[in-house]
């Protein structure tokens, strides 16, 4: 069986850098402000927290298609092959067996 | 509500700085789960900024780091969460712990006593330690890679303690009760030397018996529930220096992804080889403080000069851990990515010849 070349997510990597530059400029140009907000203390201990998850999303996404583009991807390994495995039989265990009901 | 603290100025170099130190103590994470982050808050505090604000901003990187890490190594089927979380509750027990004994010896001897009990902790454990899984890499690299649980592990498991709880992924059926002291231990290091993982990692191999693979990747959830807690505790104080953490999480994301990549392109052993290599190191680069804080404690009398050279000889050696330890990783990708295309030409389908008669 032949591989099929999979598709680089280029677009997926613009958007995402896009978006992550976007993210970085803004903190740097109102970097003030932020830092009078975030530096409260307090229950605005939220502000930083919420951000952080935000940027890990989009940087993250951004650094993870990065790699897939320049071509660094993981091989399949063993434990994955393991758990697709155990996957596929617990669907074939889950499949309702065929009944034959009598009504007498 | 918080205290004041002094925010710098960033410029450049240091943007750049911090983005590749981010970048290489990610890749290290990403690899062996943890052991990235403890150049970082020295980094920091070499650039001014005051040792809190390094602590809580590093603190403030690790855990989204690990989230991330641990998403893509679960989706390489390495991630056992149930073990992750189990141990994440006991470690945050043992942070406590840990804790209270820094204070108690904070108000007992002091800065430098408190420092000393640190680097002598750092030394002690990690000379063992260390020095047990570099003994153990060496012994699976001489039989081509193969791991085998431990002794200790295969006992422990033997013994019906209930509950009893059984890990999927590690593939692994223990007593609750046998993965609470390794908890605890791990939350108390990471309370003391801010590295956790050093003892989490070692300790799901040989005291639980989960390979070297799963230790590694359940580390990372265990390191983003501890993280996640002592982020919310330094942002309730206002420590935390958004900017920093934000610059360091931008290299850190490429390395932690890099790191989880090159956990499929290498021998399970080589996760062991790079742990005990840094650990080492690390408690060598520890040791050499122990005089400075020796000195202040009035115990032996030394040239400050002296102390000054081992100080910085110190740094220096803790830096090249982490590049010993990332140039250990990409020659393994490297590697592993070449052995994999060779395989690839050896096993492709032949090119058809064409009629041309």
């Amino acid at each position: 069986m032949t591989q099929v070349p999979k598709k680089k997510p280029t677009a997926k990597m613009l958007l995402f850098g896009g978006l992550s530059v976007i993210l970085y400029t803004t903190l740097f140009l109102k970097s003030e402000t932020v830092m009078q907000f975030f530096t409260r203390g307090g229950i605005y201990a939220a502000l930083p927290i919420a951000t952080v998850f935000l940027f890990s999303y989009i940087h993250g996404s951004f650094a993870g298609n990065f790699w897939s583009v320049v071509g660094i991807e993981a091989q399949k390994t063993r434990l994955q092959e393991k758990m697709e495995q155990q996957k596929s039989r617990a669907r074939r265990t889950e499949r309702p067996r065929p009944r034959l009901r009598a009504h007498t | 509500m918080h205290e004041v603290a002094n925010f710098i100025d960033l410029n450049l170099i240091m943007i750049i700085y911090l983005f590749l130190v981010g970048f290489v103590g990610g890749l290290v994470s990403g690899f062996i789960g943890s052991g990235g982050a403890f150049v970082l808050t020295p980094g920091m505090m070499s650039l001014g900024v005051p040792g809190a604000v390094a602590v809580a901003s590093n603190m403030c990187h690790k855990f989204p780091k690990a989230l991330v890490g641990a998403i893509k190594r679960y989706k390489y089927g390495q991630v056992d969460i149930k073990l992750g979380l189990i141990m994440a509750v006991s470690a945050t027990v043992g942070v406590q712990i840990g804790i209270q004994i820094q204070h108690a010896i904070l108000a007992r001897w002091g800065q430098s006593g408190s420092n000393l009990y640190v680097s002598l902790a750092f030394v002690l454990i990690l000379v063992t330690v260390g020095g047990y899984v570099f003994r153990d890499a060496r012994k699976c690299a001489r039989s081509g890679g193969v791991e085998v649980v431990s002794a200790l592990a295969k006992k422990l498991q033997k013994i019906h303690l209930p509950p009893m709880i059984y890990f999927k992924t590690a593939d692994v059926k223990i007593s609750l009760w046998l993965t609470i002291p390794v908890g605890l231990a791990t939350g108390m290091l990471a309370a003391t030397i801010a590295v956790g993982g050093f003892i989490g990692v070692p300790g799901m191999i040989y005291v639980i018996g989960t390979s070297s693979l799963i230790a590694s990747a359940s580390e990372l959830v265990i390191a983003f529930v501890m993280g996640l807690g002592g982020s919310i505790n330094w942002g309730f104080h206002g420590l935390i220096d958004i900017r920093l953490t934000l610059i360091i999480l931008a290299g850190s994301l490429f390395g932690v992804q890099l790191g989880a990549i090159g956990t499929t392109y290498v021998k399970d052993h080589m996760i062991k080889v790079v742990m005990g290599t840094i650990m080492l190191m690390v408690a060598v680069s520890r040791a050499l403080a122990i005089p400075k804080y020796l000195n202040e404690l009035d115990v032996i009398q030394m040239d400050p000069a002296v102390i000054s050279l081992m100080t910085q000889t110190s740094f220096v050696i803790m830096v090249t851990a982490l590049l010993v330890g990332t140039v250990i990783i990409l020659v393994g990708i490297w590697k592993g990515r070449k052995a994999e295309k060779k395989d690839r030409l050896l096993h492709a389908p032949p090119i058809p010849e064409t009629a041309s008669h």
